[in-house]
């Protein structure tokens, strides 16, 4: 005889309840091994995904900045060591609408992803269709859904058309702002096509593509190759906003990687990339910097002023290669004279004194008065510059003598000015101010130059007045002869001349503070040579490029470089992003969902893990006199353990290993699950299951751990039972009186300390002493609390149900009929007190699941607007696909942005309604609909009235925000230039993985242009996704964001689907796209309802094995007692009574296990039943409760059975 | 009663056990002794602590007081782990359910006791066909309990109790399931090979029958044992 081969018969003799055992192992090894076979599917899907999304995409450069399509010719790295086939495609990539008529029916899509492609693109989207040409157009599948259309159906696409000089500023084009194509589908891209799913941001869900002609699209928004002609003398190449690069390297050589196509990059920028362009002005000898924008950004200004010499703070440096060796000489200032300059259109000069003397639609110019030749000095007739200080009443001026002649003023006069500005909301205030003539200038000389102004086409070579194609609108009846006759012979040549830094307090915008930077030699250099020696400064300075100097033979090969500008981080911010490996970075995904099925699986786990303990430890009891014996044959405690062990270690390892293949099993039936009953989680069905042996084995060695501290645990149960009670056949210690008092009032202190810790958990949550930051895995410390509040509860409930079977009064059994049957099974429960808490455990783990997730849920479709909601009191939330400049809230405002309402019904509706719109800065999608990593989220810029509307009037919930007006605190003034935002709490905690104080870094990554600093959370709102910063704010980091695209909108609920019917129509140009802000917040919680609705199956699995577990224990219960059963059916009771005695033990078990989960499920769930729109289903919650109920009993009705089915003398006479 | 030469001093034992109405007193001064061969039975009324007796001499019981001294060791000083090597190597147990593993053989069953020697002893298995050869069950040895009758079971646990050549044979109630026939063979069959193996058998029984066949009879009355004329 050996160990072995006892545990072979052992394994053999005893295999009905080994197989339970290892069926309880297979289960907790498949639902360990499950989550993270999940966890790592869905990260590989995810991975798949951007793979596929991106085609052959390695690297891209977009930002709407538009430059010319050559710069994607001249990538070359043929050179060095690189041998890699590198395509580089240009494209413009735009947002826009899509409408599609049929039978009447007209059916619209915004946020249409449009590309303008060509056939490098093409070859990039691994496809084998044909490329849209001329009037086609390529739809991806969604899209196609969405219009309703076919191939070979004619469909209408509307883009915005960029601007060159912004919209938003006085001479920005209001009027052109989009254009319709009309197309002809050629082909539908399928959803798992390159095509069908393609785009940059990272996010499982499809977007909606429209794939057109390069050149068509270049046409349609005028950014096509233009020739020169003799109206318009300076070529216009042709346009794009954005360049994809495939990469592909051969055998073992180097490709280029993102660095070097940087580098490379930045050498080819031209000034025209940059909307910059240097002119020459001959005759006054100097060369000016200007922008097609009018107005040269910050950047741009601190690179001209750097490259001119006037600030030092980035060094030039030329490197020289001489004899291999790379030598570095700092490259002197240049020595120039420098004249910064800002004009503005005065619409309206007057003398005060007399109106009769005014004058329209003149430049004034702020310079710096004390330049000195080509710049200066004017000729003054009278008085001189302007000295001292300023006031705005006041402002001092230089005029000219022809515009004192025409006003009738000299040095000491002030005469009046008018000029216009853009409003917030595209209105054009017009402001008045005075000015002090303290010089008047001969028009000659540096003050005869129209080259003051930078070149506005349609406006600066215009013949006449008549002629001019300005955006506002112009009184040429007031525009006089003598008007004319200086517009035709100086043109822009300013009349009116103040001191910059006034000129810039009155017209500086956030798009910058200068129109043109003039710089002019010392000596007798030439202008072009100035001018090369200039633009190759200012693109070192401004791209961090390596400009190539001429080679001279005499030295070597010469570079020109600004030592601290890094190419990868450029000014110019003209660097492309490693689109490819951000997408595969993502797919590292917000949500963990190896933690988040393991947390759904959670009492699934622990059922399984009892039920191996409970099952084990049933074996043990049967097997208790072997236990006995062995020792009583000598064989230490250890040695039985020991014996004991290794059976339950093999019975782990068989069901470990099954539970292997069951974890796979488990798996693709949870990714079926997600793609299909909980599709809401996902919001994809390109799922696949991915099994990593790493992730089996780590399944498996956890739930053998858990498994085998089962075993242990029921091992250890028959630790205090000697031999000779062994022998006997006693399972459980038996204890004298004192003894089982002590137990009893341990389990009575344990009762205490869990229902202790619980109450004061809830006390320190409500005196506010949690806080509500992430604790981890994205739960904050107050759900967390409550969690644990609601654990201790039961801890505590199971620890008083041990408590009371131990008290004496729990065994008393007196009375007659049912009641007397009724205390009996109250006895009989007392009398395996560890059997009956387990059991009492598993469904308390089970209704506590119930409970929990049906306590969770929301339905925000039911919610009226409320003010203080997760509302704010808003009915609809729409969204544009271009800016909407106007505002919708007034007549005026309407009008202007092209809408012509038709009845008096429909102007009532709109009347009615109250609009608060946002700018808007796109980013990723940071809401619980994406499954991937986002650093960034779209931004909304708040205007300061509608951040004191929300304010004044207590919009929105916050949580945990330490302000008791959160919306004031968008405009405070932080510490280190930090923006305050706002932002969802869903968002900052489970999506972003931030709380308040916590900061966010625009764009992120290692140079930063902007640092944001959370400063209060919305509860459950419809801003989930997004970030809330003040107009002010949103302007220093976004200039070059134009309008609005995100409007909440205030309306009676009932007439919300007319409102936003017409709003629709009117505003379809924009792509306006409104829905329900309930409907909106429905969608965010359908992804919270879909995760509850997981746990609550799963759960649903841990409450059956719960069953198993209590019909197992009630039927070991009965088999144990057949003899007492016997004797009372011998004397005298009957089948039923039986019946009840087993019924009541089970139902007392059973309800206190029910009481116990609920009430602390209760506990655990109420930060959310305090919430917003908690929306408890009590009935259903009822009805599940009885269910589990019916199916306690049910099981119960097995042992019954068995109960009343034994035979009286067999049983009497074997006993 | 002492004898210093003795190989079994049962020295003044006692039992109590407390319960919900008060101290119960077992055994009150229980003193035996006994020599390599001596077959001893103690009879005595349900309840009277005969058992108790018998499993604190086993060493599966612990007395209130008194002292054990089996071959000059102290087995009731002994550590768990002492003990239950104590048990294995000088003391054979024979219960009325002879408490068989189901699950192993005949041979196996009589080998369990085995399981738990410090080194594998050679010739082991030998001994247990020898010893179930001699209680005629040679033909049986790879049936399992359930294929047996009840004196069958028993003669295995006494090959069981034997099979590691105790100086102390334990026996309570050993022919208590059986009818009388099998149980007049299971009580000779039990005095001879004690008697072959040189050990002590001390047995408790409720049977007058078995207690006869014993040249040394105690009765224990009010927690002592009294000696019974032969």
């Amino acid at each position: 005889m050996s160990t072995y081969r006892l545990l072979v018969d052992n394994l053999r003799h005893y295999w009905r309840t080994n197989l339970a055992v290892v069926l309880g192992v297979v289960a907790a090894t498949a639902v360990i091994g499950g989550a993270l076979v999940v966890g790592d599917s869905v990260r590989d899907s995810l991975r798949q995904m951007s793979l596929d999304r991106l085609g052959d995409v390695e690297y891209a450069l977009t930002g709407g900045r538009f430059f010319r399509e050559e710069l994607a010719g001249e990538f070359d790295f043929s050179e060095g060591h690189f041998k890699a086939e590198v395509t580089v495609a240009p494209a413009i990539t735009l947002t826009g609408s899509a409408a599609h008529e049929r039978d009447d029916l007209r059916q619209r899509a915004s946020g249409v992803a449009t590309y303008g492609i060509d056939e490098r693109f093409w070859s990039m989207m691994q496809t084998t269709e044909a490329l849209p040409t001329e009037d086609k157009v390529f739809l991806n599948r969604r899209l196609a859904d969405e219009l309703g259309a076919t191939v070979g159906d004619e469909i209408s696409l509307i883009v915005e058309i960029p601007a060159a000089i912004p919209r938003d500023s006085l001479l920005g084009d209001r009027n052109e702002t989009d254009t319709e194509l009309v197309l002809t589908v050629t082909g539908i891209a399928e959803d798992a096509t390159t095509p069908g799913r393609f785009g940059l941001n990272p996010a499982q869900q499809l977007p909606m593509n429209a794939f057109i002609s390069l050149d068509t699209l270049q046409e349609a928004i005028e950014v096509d190759h233009r020739p020169a002609t003799p109206r318009n003398p300076t070529e216009k190449p042709a346009r794009v906003n954005a360049l994809f690069v495939d990469v592909f390297g051969y055998g073992n050589s180097q490709p280029p990687e993102l660095q070097d196509l940087n580098r490379e990059l930045a050498k080819d920028v031209q000034l025209e990339d940059l909307a910059l362009r240097l002119v020459t002005n001959e005759k006054h000898g100097y060369i000016s910097l200007e922008s097609e924008q009018m107005m040269l950004d910050n950047a741009v200004v601190l690179a001209a002023r750097q490259a001119a010499g006037e600030v030092h703070a980035s060094p030039l440096s030329v490197l020289t290669m001489r004899d291999k060796q790379m030598v570095k000489t700092r490259l002197p200032p240049l020595d120039v004279q420098r004249s910064p300059v800002l004009v503005y259109l005065l619409n309206e000069l007057w003398n005060p004194h007399d109106d009769k003397r005014f004058s329209m639609y003149s430049v004034a110019a702020g310079i710096d008065f004390a330049e000195e030749q080509p710049f200066g000095p004017f000729e003054y007739v009278n008085g001189g510059p302007p000295q001292g200080s300023s006031s705005d009443a006041h402002i001092p001026v230089v005029i000219n003598n022809w515009i004192a002649e025409d006003l009738g003023v000299g040095v000491g006069d002030t005469f009046n000015t008018k000029y216009q500005e853009v409003g917030d909301r595209g209105e054009l205030p017009e402001h008045q101010q005075s000015f002090k003539v303290v010089g008047v200038i001969k028009l000659n000389g540096p003050a005869a130059d129209p080259g003051f102004s930078p070149e506005v086409e349609g406006i600066t070579d215009a013949e006449t007045f008549d002629d001019w194609r300005q955006p506002f609108p112009m009184e040429l009846d007031r525009v006089t002869s003598r008007d004319e006759e200086f517009w035709d012979e100086h043109r822009t040549t300013p009349k009116v001349f103040l001191r910059l830094d006034d000129a810039q307090r009155l017209w500086q915008s956030r798009y910058g503070d200068l129109t043109s930077y003039r710089i002019a030699p010392t000596d007798v250099t030439p202008l072009p040579e100035l001018a090369a020696d200039f633009e190759r400064r200012f693109l070192a300075l401004i791209t961090g490029a390596m400009i190539r100097l001429e080679a001279d033979p005499a030295i070597g090969r010469r570079m020109l470089r600004a030592t601290e500008v890094d190419a990868q981080a450029p000014p110019s911010g003209l660097v492309f992003q490693s689109v490819r490996e951000q997408g595969l970075n993502a797919a590292s995904g917000t949500t963990d969902f190896t933690g988040l099925f393991i947390g759904f699986s959670f009492f699934l786990i622990l059922a399984a893990m009892l039920l191996i303990g409970l099952l084990f430890r049933l074996g043990i009891e049967r097997r208790v006199s072997e236990l006995g014996l062995l020792s009583a044959v000598g064989l230490s405690p250890k040695q039985v353990r020991r014996l004991f062990l290794v059976e339950g270690a093999i019975l782990t390892l068989v069901g470990g290993l099954l539970g292997c293949l069951a974890a796979v099993c488990y798996a693709a039936l949870m990714i079926y699950g997600l793609k299909t009953w909980w599709f809401g989680a996902i919001g994809t069905k390109f799922l696949f299951l991915s099994v990593h042996t790493g992730s089996l084995i780590g399944g498996f060695i956890i739930a053998a751990v858990v498994a085998m501290l089962a075993v242990w645990w029921a091992l250890r149960q028959t630790r205090g039972i000697s031999t000779r009670e062994l022998l006997a056949g006693t399972s459980e210690p038996s204890l004298d009186a004192a003894q089982k008092h002590q137990r009893g009032r341990r389990a009575g202190v344990m009762a205490g300390i869990a229902g202790g810790m619980a109450v004061c958990l809830l006390a320190a949550t409500f005196a506010g002493l949690i806080p509500q930051t992430e604790a981890f895995s994205g739960f904050n410390w107050r759900v967390v609390t409550f969690f644990l509040v609601g654990v201790a509860a039961l801890a505590g409930s199971l620890a008083s149900l041990a408590w009371w079977l131990d008290a004496d009064r729990a065994a008393a059994v007196r009375g007659q009929g049912v009641m007397g049957m009724i205390r009996l099974g109250l006895r009989n429960a007392a009398r395996h007190r560890g059997r009956s808490v387990l059991t009492a455990s598993l469904i308390a783990s089970a209704t506590f699941v119930i409970v929990a997730v049906a306590a969770g849920r929301r339905n925000p479709a039911v919610e009226q607007p409320v003010n203080a909601s997760g509302n704010g009191g808003f009915t609809l939330v729409a969204e544009t696909s271009t800016p909407i400049l106007y505002d919708l809230n007034t007549s005026q405002g309407r009008a202007q942005a092209g809408m012509d309402l038709s009845g008096e019904s429909e102007e009532q509706q709109i009347d009615a309604m109250r609009v608060m719109p946002f700018r808007v800065k796109p980013g990723e999608n940071a809401s619980c609909l994406n499954l991937y990593q986002t650093q960034l989220p779209t931004i909304l810029g708040v205007p300061e009235d509608v951040i004191q509307t929300m304010s004044d009037e207590g919009r929105f919930k916050f949580a945990d925000t330490p302000s008791d007006d959160p919306w004031e605190l968008l405009t405070a003034k932080l510490d280190d230039n930090r923006i305050p935002v706002l932002g969802d709490m869903n968002t900052l905690l489970y999506s972003l993985h931030k709380g308040i104080g916590d900061l966010v870094h625009v764009p992120p990554g290692d140079n930063p242009g902007g640092t944001l600093q959370i400063e209060g959370m919305f509860d459950g709102s419809v801003f989930q996704g997004v970030l809330l910063m003040s107009e002010a704010n949103f302007f220093k980091l976004f200039p070059d964001q134009t309008g609005f695209q995100y409007f909440l909108i205030e309306t009676s609920p009932d007439q919300s689907s007319e409102l936003s019917t017409i709003l629709e129509t009117q505003l379809a140009d924009y792509g306006f796209d409104a829905e329900r802000v309930s409907d909106r917040l429905a969608s965010f919680l359908a992804v919270q309802n879909t995760y509850l609705s997981t746990f609550q199956t799963l759960g649903g699995l841990g409450l059956l094995l719960g069953t198993l577990g209590l019909a197992t224990v009630m039927l070991r219960n009965v088999l144990e007692r057949r003899g007492e059963l016997a004797l009372l059916r011998a004397v005298g009771f009957r089948a039923a009574h039986v019946a009840w005695l087993v019924l009541c033990e089970n139902a007392f078990v059973m309800l206190w296990g029910l009481a116990a989960g609920a009430l602390a499920a209760l506990l655990a769930m109420t930060p959310h039943l305090m919430s917003t729109g908690a929306d408890v289903p009590w009935g259903g919650l009822q009805a599940m409760l009885l269910c589990v109920f019916a199916v306690g009993m049910l099981a119960a009705l097995f042992a019954v059975r068995e109960a009343v089915r034994t035979p009286i003398l067999t049983t009497l006479r074997s006993e | 009663m002492s004898d210093a030469s003795a190989d079994l001093r049962v020295t003044d034992l006692t039992k109590q056990f407390a319960g919900a109405a008060g101290t119960l007193d077992v055994l009150t001064g229980v003193d035996l002794t006994m020599r390599r061969g001596d077959a001893v039975v103690i009879t005595g009324p349900s309840g009277s602590g005969k058992s108790t007796l018998l499993y604190i001499i086993g060493v599966l019981d612990e007395p209130t007081s008194g002292e054990i001294n089996v071959d000059g060791l102290l087995p009731l000083s002994l550590s768990a782990a002492e003990q239950a090597r104590f048990r294995n190597e000088s003391v054979g147990f024979v219960f009325q359910d002879h408490h068989l593993l189901p699950q192993c053989t005949v041979l196996e069953n009589v080998l369990i006791p085995t399981l738990a020697n410090a080194k594998p002893s050679s010739g082991i298995e030998d001994r247990a066909r020898t010893l179930l050869d001699r209680v005629g069950l040679k033909d049986r040895i790879s049936h399992r309990p359930g294929q047996l009758s009840g004196g069958e079971r028993q003669r295995v646990g006494i090959c069981r109790a034997l099979i590691n050549e105790p100086l102390l044979l334990l026996a309570d109630e050993p022919t208590g399931n059986l009818d009388q026939h099998t149980a007049e063979s299971i009580g000779t069959l039990l005095l001879d090979v004690a008697s072959e193996q040189n050990t002590m058998l001390l047995c408790v029984t409720h049977s007058h029958e078995l207690a006869a066949r014993f040249s040394r009879r105690y009765e224990l009355t009010d927690g002592k044992l009294v000696e019974q004329e032969t």
